[in-house]
């Protein structure tokens, strides 16, 4: 009982904020004052919120950057990592664990290792703040964890398939392409779903490699977005616009709860 | 098979290729040339004067750097408690009661918001004169003087952490034999004895992975002070992430900044290292 109720307690702490957060966000951007900001605003505005974050914050391009990124980026780096994976275990390439941990080494890093010589260069050769420049750094941030999970979920594949195919003249990667890719869905899935996140979230590499608000990630111009929260922006609004950036994640996490807690633990490795 | 076998093709290394070149051209060349650069004056126009060490011994001698430390450390102990801590609270507290994914449910919500998203919904609650002021009848700028405004964003933090700690815990908890645990309490074990001689032990292997990705993650938090505070007022707040990317893209002394980030990689890499040993060890 004891449990219960300690439990019952602490959730009500959690709710509060969000209660508070949504009952703002939907409320009439003119309205808010922090005095009442407690009690539900009689006119549900959520929609005109969204609205006006879009239209005020120019966020509906910096969306459709991020969501190029961050579908564009993970499938390109899964599609890498899985060939660095089948060379190194189907095709038995020389040396392939130290090409393997060549690779993968590539995530111990932090990123603020990266963020200097990526301005510096990416400015000397006209990449800074392109669209193709924000596409490449988030690719090569990819490939490390999709070669590990591909290698590994690779060994695990009797290399008797390889071999059959190989009898009936296929090319090596014409059974790359149509044999070891859509068996690997599942785990390509999961390293899918996990860098999405990552990319659609990154606020770092957004606010170091980009300045104009067409090539800007959304989390980068949510952040900048706060200066103005005050002097400018009405508080509802900024909180839609919160709301209204998060939601592709939640989506893509209601979706798939299953890969995306497998993806959890992949990233834990 | 021969590794020479035609039956391997003779591409093999084209498909390596393309994860290779990406991975050295864009994650190990920069940590390279960081490692350089931090070892120069530079401020990104005129070309890098070697330096020695000078931006090391500066890093020593920089009250600021010192500020950062100490709230580095404070939200990665913060983090130990609060996030991973409560976490496991609430995962034994609902891993076997009936209905228990409820319970769990609103520390779930909080999850959906992300780093700057986070920050943002935040702020009108948390700046002064804002809800939190008006709530809780007091005056306090939350945001403004340390400790507190680190600890009111380790609150935060915890706010849409805990939740994700929990569901971590639960599958591990959920997965641990049922026999030992009937045995202890077949023998009379229950409530604290039981979970600190039984429960805690065998869920040790999860634990090490949670603690260890909270480290690792605490020691580089930036999103949500850069969001809230960027690390003011003054420099109060900042972390050492953020006072890499301050010292950097602010300041623009590239060469002090890219110090701070090797000290950064330096202490990460240090309590890693660290860690993994007493896990390996115990």
């Amino acid at each position: 009982m004891i449990r219960r109720a300690v439990l019952v307690v602490l959730g009500l702490v959690w709710l509060y904020p969000t209660y508070l957060l949504l009952v703002n966000a939907a409320r009439p951007a003119a309205s808010y004052d922090p005095a009442t900001a407690w009690a539900p605003s009689g006119d549900f505005a959520l929609f005109a919120n969204f609205a006006a974050a879009l239209d005020k914050a120019d966020l509906g391009s910096s969306l459709a950057s991020t969501a190029l990124y961050s579908v564009v980026s993970p499938l390109l780096g899964v599609v890498i990592g899985a060939m660095a994976g089948y060379t190194i275990v189907v095709l038995r390439l020389r040396h392939g664990f130290w090409w393997f941990l060549l690779i993968f080494g590539g995530t111990v890093f932090p990123s603020q290792m990266l963020l200097v010589p990526l301005f510096v260069g990416y400015s000397d050769a006209g990449l800074y703040d392109t669209r193709a420049g924000m596409l490449l750094v988030y690719t090569a941030v990819n490939v490390p964890l999709a070669a590990f999970v591909l290698r590994n979920f690779y060994s695990g594949v009797a290399f008797s398939i390889f071999e059959a195919a190989r009898m009936d003249g296929a090319s090596t990667f014409r059974i790359f392409w149509r044999v070891y890719l859509p068996i690997s869905t599942s785990a390509l899935a999961a390293v899918f779903i996990l860098e999405f996140t990552f990319i659609w979230n990154d606020l770092l590499f957004g606010l170091t490699l980009t300045t104009t608000e067409s090539v800007r990630p959304v989390m980068t111009a949510l952040a900048g977005l706060m200066t103005d929260v005050y002097a400018g922006t009405p508080v509802p609004v900024g909180l839609a616009a919160g709301l209204m950036c998060s939601l592709p994640t939640v989506l893509l996490f209601l979706a798939t709860q299953r890969l995306f807690a497998r993806g959890l633990s992949l990233g834990s490795v | 098979m021969r590794r020479s076998s035609p039956i391997l093709g003779r591409f093999r290394y084209g498909y390596v290729a393309p994860a290779a070149l990406l991975v050295a051209g864009l994650l190990y060349a920069p940590f390279v040339w960081t490692a350089y650069l931090s070892l120069t004056r530079y401020d990104g126009l005129a070309p890098p004067e070697w330096a020695g060490l000078a931006n090391f011994g500066k890093l020593f001698d920089d009250p600021a750097l010192l500020t950062s430390l100490r709230n580095t450390l404070l939200w990665v102990v913060g983090t130990m408690v609060l996030p991973v801590g409560l976490g496991l609270l609430v995962a034994v507290l609902s891993y076997d009661i009936k209905g228990g994914a409820w319970y769990r449910v609103p520390f779930m919500l909080p999850y959906a918001l992300s780093g700057a998203g986070l920050a943002l919904v935040w702020s009108p609650i948390l700046s002064h004169g804002g809800i939190a002021n008006v709530l809780l009848g007091v005056d306090t700028a939350f945001l403004q003087s340390a400790p507190v405004n680190t600890l009111a964003m380790l609150l935060v933090w915890t706010w849409q952490q805990l939740g994700v700690n929990t569901l971590l815990f639960v599958v591990g908890l959920q997965s641990i034999p049922k026999e030992p645990i009937e045995a202890a309490r077949l023998d009379g074990a229950s409530g604290w004895r039981l979970f600190r001689h039984i429960t805690w032990p065998l869920m040790r292997p999860l634990t090490a992975v949670v603690v260890g990705l909270a480290l690792v993650a605490s020691l580089k938090t930036f999103d949500i002070v850069w969001v809230l505070t960027q690390g003011g007022p003054g420099r109060n707040s900042e972390t050492l992430a953020v006072t890499m990317y301050k010292e950097t893209f602010v300041a623009s002394d590239y060469g002090y900044g890219s110090a701070v980030a090797v000290m950064l990689t330096v202490v990460t890499g240090l309590a890693s290292y660290l860690y993994l040993k007493r896990q390996v060890a115990s």
